[in-house]
């Protein structure tokens, strides 16, 4: 088993506080959300439960009292859906079957496509690495039914990822590990936004 | 004039880069040059371009037995000094053997659409390019029908009346994907990556990097191609708001390339391949969208 301090990239002698800084850095990074849509998503869910366990392993040697794994189950793997109308195509999706999921879904007929239709084909495109085609589906899904979290979070992540904004990476554009320029570019960010919606009413 | 896509688009960002990280680049674009030319020939040293620089760069840091630099000379500038690396690294040969493989079916495909005088120069220089690939296609025939796959499918899509820029860029990402695959396969891995796990992580990287390659240079091309009624996958529909639509998809394909990569146990070149795709990448992008979004601004 992996040295857990390594797991998390510090050292032993790192602070409590500078654990858990890493952690959750690390927890966002792997976090499924990032990559529900991804042909890795396995990877990551991998990755995340090493993570999840060199914390609590380092907070059960350091426990006195003052410690406990308060994250735990916070940033938990997994995924819930609660009903499905399609259960097949989502068990090929998460094999990887993804030509079978989209011979499934291309077989049902344009009067029963519903928002998780559309969710499921943007699922299968952006597992693919067609990015253009799942964002149009995502979009169409999170239109017809925007309530759904599923959906919703889908389209939301996306949305980041076009905008380059990937959370638990450092993607300033113009300096690393500078926090100022974070800040920089987090008003510009916020600034395009605005200019956006101005420009969209 | 774009960033142009000679030598290729995958750069670092040499200004925020350390010191000892830029040298350790500049060595492995350095060896990647001596190898075409042992390889191959010394003419061969001029097709090296950034991308194949990256791969290089993708390899060694994968692999186990890190590069053992020494000072040498520039052939083509002997007051330079140079630090080249151990030029009997597998890393460096496969990416010498897709340097000189890419190289010949571009020179191909562009003595397709190129103008008259262009073809002429093409065609002298053409069996030069096409002795070398066979040489690289007999060490590594996975290279070469990799490529040659990706022309045709090139071809095929650009002919295709529904395509849609995923379809557009496919070809060029499936190939990226391969070859970064294929360093899984070639390269004694270090510790503690897994075969197969590496090797679709590094196949979803080469994908995504792939894909924006392709995006960028057709962003890069856009104007040419729109005057030249040239193929271009922005042209497919006409949008309103390309600038943005253009941005979101060199994103997405570089978060994807992040993503992916973030999923890989860093290695010695980590701080190098960050800056790539945080910083370098973007500079880019910004610098070629704006391109269009600068005439908007003087149109409106």
């Amino acid at each position: 088993m992996k040295n857990p301090y390594e797991v998390l990239g510090v050292s032993e002698t790192a602070t409590d506080e500078e654990i858990k800084t890493a952690y959750r850095n690390l927890a966002k990074k792997y976090h499924p959300d990032n990559y529900n849509d991804s042909p890795l998503a396995d990877v990551a869910e991998e990755k995340m439960k090493e993570v999840n366990e060199a914390y609590d392993r380092i907070c059960d040697m350091r426990r006195n009292g003052s410690h406990s794994s308060s994250y735990n189950g916070s940033y938990g793997t997994g995924n819930s859906y609660t009903r499905t109308s399609y259960p097949d195509v989502r068990q090929y999706i998460m094999n990887g079957r993804l030509d079978d999921a989209m011979e499934l879904l291309n077989g049902i007929p344009d009067t029963n496509r519903d928002a998780e239709w559309y969710f499921l084909m943007g699922m299968v495109f952006s597992r693919k690495g067609w990015n253009d085609q799942a964002y149009s589906y995502f979009q169409r899904a999170y239109q017809m039914d925007p309530s759904n979290p599923e959906f919703s979070a889908a389209f939301n992540n996306m949305n980041a990822r076009r905008a380059y904004n990937n959370p638990g990476y450092n993607t300033a554009g113009t300096g690393m590990g500078c926090s100022g320029c974070d800040i920089c570019t987090g008003m510009l960010c916020a600034n395009c936004l605005c200019n956006c919606c101005s420009r969209g009413c | 004039m774009g960033e142009k896509d000679l030598f290729g688009y995958i750069k670092v960002d040499q200004a925020n880069l350390l010191g000892k990280e830029f040298e350790a680049y500049k060595g492995i674009y350095c060896t990647l040059c001596r190898q075409l030319g042992k390889d191959y020939s010394i003419f061969a040293r001029l097709i090296l371009s950034y991308d194949c620089t990256f791969y290089a760069m993708m390899a060694l840091d994968l692999s186990e037995e890190p590069p053992c630099y020494q000072e040498g000379r520039c052939r083509f500038n002997p007051f330079k000094k140079c630090h080249y690396a151990d030029t009997q690294t597998l890393a460096f040969s496969l990416a010498a053997a897709l340097s000189v493989i890419s190289a010949y079916y571009k020179l191909k495909d562009n003595l397709l659409d190129s103008p008259w005088y262009k073809r002429i120069f093409y065609r002298m220089v053409q069996p030069f390019f096409a002795s070398w690939r066979k040489k690289a296609a007999k060490k590594y025939p996975m290279i070469d029908e990799s490529v040659s796959k990706m022309m045709e499918r090139q071809i095929t899509a650009e002919r295709d009346d529904n395509c849609v820029l995923d379809q557009a860029a496919d070809p060029t990402a499936t190939m990226l994907g391969e070859m970064c695959g294929l360093l899984a396969d070639q390269i004694p891995l270090r510790e503690p990556l897994k075969q197969e796990q590496t090797k679709r992580i590094l196949q979803s990287m080469g994908y995504a990097m792939g894909r924006w390659i392709y995006l960028i240079d057709a962003c890069d091309d856009y104007e040419k191609d729109q005057k030249h009624h040239n193929f271009n996958p922005f042209l497919l529909d006409n949008r309103e708001d390309l600038p943005d639509y253009m941005q979101a998809n060199l994103n997405h394909a570089l978060s994807d390339a992040l993503l992916s990569y973030g999923l890989l146990d860093k290695g010695r070149y980590d701080n190098i391949i960050r800056n790539v795709l945080c910083v370098s990448c973007v500079n880019i992008q910004k610098k070629i969208i704006s391109k269009y979004t600068d005439t908007k601004e003087t149109e409106d």
